[in-house]
């Protein structure tokens, strides 16, 4: 860890340095195998002094795979995967999340991260990092340096064999880990049907389906502009939240983390959310008003760089 | 009519946002806050050994802010940790009611029109320095809706497609919601 910390420390003196071949291999291998294997294990999700164990399973096939992670400490909670998109089941409120695959670009996904393998060397530096055994198996690791200040920085294990993510860590610019997902135990091989069901069957249960669908925002008058290095804009959609507010949302990524922008009426918001900064591990959120509207940048990057979008969003009523 | 209490909280720094627009705002009406809050200073002065200012140094110095340049940033006016710097200036341009500097926030309750030129037409927008940005924000708690937006977010998070589902775990954890309630 000293190694990374180091690393990060001597960011500026990096812009120079190279990413290893082998590295950016390692970072393809891990992707094929997140679509390509099939697995149940136990992973424990860390930030800050908070520690959940989750149980995932998924099971790979030709269209896109069926996977189901359950989180197993405090409030229960249940997302399965499909092709068909994302299932959110929260039973002491009994209601479902619906988030539809194919609606606003969510479709092209899957091309993201390997198009964009030839761009990530430009704003991180990918090396190899120290080999270590987790929850039995042998990983070897990747190191993501970021060039600037505007992303975090990823040390990735995998296993050696298959490619498997046993671990992710993310890390600010001191090395210290905000994040970090860690499987304790893992199956890879044929997993069972029943494994991926949700235990639910949610009958009767109130269901939110965000019915999201593309849209151009400047129409309506807002300018967005994430105006920062890297990031390029992968979706622009009009979605509900709860039960029928419409919120605006545009997506940017560097190719690794993603920043979303909200821009919802304020009306529906007013009481619920204070004007700032705020931090859930390696997420920040940044929340002002523009126009009588709640413009809400939730980021998987350091404070800064939310910040930087928020404050570039503007509205311009149309003519 | 503002209260005692609200000027002297005013003048600690204690009020902020809307509650201290309103102060400021009151100050402006009140010949009678005025006069608190000058006594207040005085006070507060003789309190701290400052030397006293010489005559005339408030007209003085409103008078020198009125020639400069009005620039509004709007992107730079953060909330800070210490507010009342910021307040204090527009409440001496806005009492002297010859000018104002300060943030397009506290521009309106302060505004006299037939006094105070309007600015906002005619300035550039001047786009935030990079050590504006730098500036530290208002920490705030997770947004109510944090969880809406974080499942909205996650499914064109990259990550997906190194850990599957995985990040779906990034929720707001139920002890926190709790101790919101």
């Amino acid at each position: 860890m000293r190694g990374l910390a180091l690393l990060l420390a001597v960011g500026c003196g990096l812009a120079h340095a190279q990413s290893t071949p082998e590295a950016l291999a390692l970072l393809n291998k891990i992707h094929a195998a997140t679509q390509r294997l099939s697995y149940t294990g136990t992973f424990v999700y860390q930030t800050g002094n908070r520690t959940e164990i989750s149980r995932i399973s998924r099971i790979a096939d030709a269209f896109g795979g069926t996977e189901k992670l359950e989180v197993l400490d405090g409030v229960p909670r249940e997302v399965v995967r499909t092709r068909d998109g994302v299932r959110c089941y929260l039973p002491e409120s009994q209601t479902v999340k619906v988030e539809r695959a194919g609606s606003g670009s969510q479709r092209e996904f899957p091309a993201i991260l390997p198009d964009r393998l030839a761009d990530l060397p430009q704003h991180y530096v990918a090396t190899r990092g120290q080999s270590a055994r987790i929850a039995g198996f042998d990983c070897v690791a990747v190191l993501l340096t970021p060039r600037d200040d505007l992303r975090h920085g990823y040390v990735l294990w995998a296993d050696a064999n298959t490619g498997m993510l046993l671990r992710a860590r993310t890390v600010n610019e001191k090395g210290e880990t905000l994040e970090q997902f860690t499987f304790t135990q893992l199956q890879i091989g044929p997993v069972a049907r029943d494994k991926v069901k949700p235990r639910h069957a949610a009958r009767n249960w109130r269901v939110e389906d965000a019915e999201a669908a593309p849209a151009d925002l400047s129409e309506a008058g807002w300018t967005v502009n994430a105006d920062l290095p890297g990031f390029r804009k992968i979706g622009e959609l009009r979605r509900k939240m709860r039960e029928s507010l419409l919120v605006g949302q545009v997506v940017y990524s560097d190719g690794l983390a993603a920043v979303s922008v909200f821009i919802e009426p304020l009306a529906d918001r007013r009481e619920l959310t204070g004007r700032g900064l705020s931090n859930l591990g390696a997420i920040n959120i940044y929340t002002r008003e523009v126009a009588n509207h709640l413009v809400t940048v939730v980021g998987e990057t350091p404070a800064a760089s939310v910040r930087r979008i928020a404050d570039r969003v503007e509205f311009k009523r149309p003519q | 009519m503002v209260m005692k209490e609200n000027i002297s909280q005013l003048m600690d720094g204690e009020l902020e946002g809307s509650d201290a627009a309103r102060a400021l705002s009151a100050l402006r009406d009140e010949a009678a806050g005025r006069q608190v809050w000058r006594t207040y200073h005085l006070i507060g002065d003789a309190l701290r050994d400052t030397r006293m200012l010489s005559q005339g140094f408030s007209e003085r110095v409103a008078a020198r802010l009125a020639e400069e340049p009005t620039v509004l940033a709007p992107a730079a006016s953060a909330p800070a940790a210490r507010p009342w710097r910021r307040y204090f200036m527009p409440a001496a341009a806005g009492l002297a009611a010859v000018g104002f500097v300060g943030s397009v926030a506290f521009l309106v309750p302060l505004q006299e029109p037939s006094l105070v030129p309007q600015p906002v037409a005619q300035v550039p927008q001047v786009r935030p320095t990079p050590a504006a940005v730098a500036a530290e924000p208002a920490r705030v708690p997770l947004p109510l809706a944090a969880d809406d937006y974080l499942l909205a977010h996650q499914g064109y998070s990259p990550r997906n497609l190194l850990q599957g589902v995985a990040p779906y775990v990034r929720t707001v954890s139920g002890q926190a919601l709790e101790g919101r309630r």
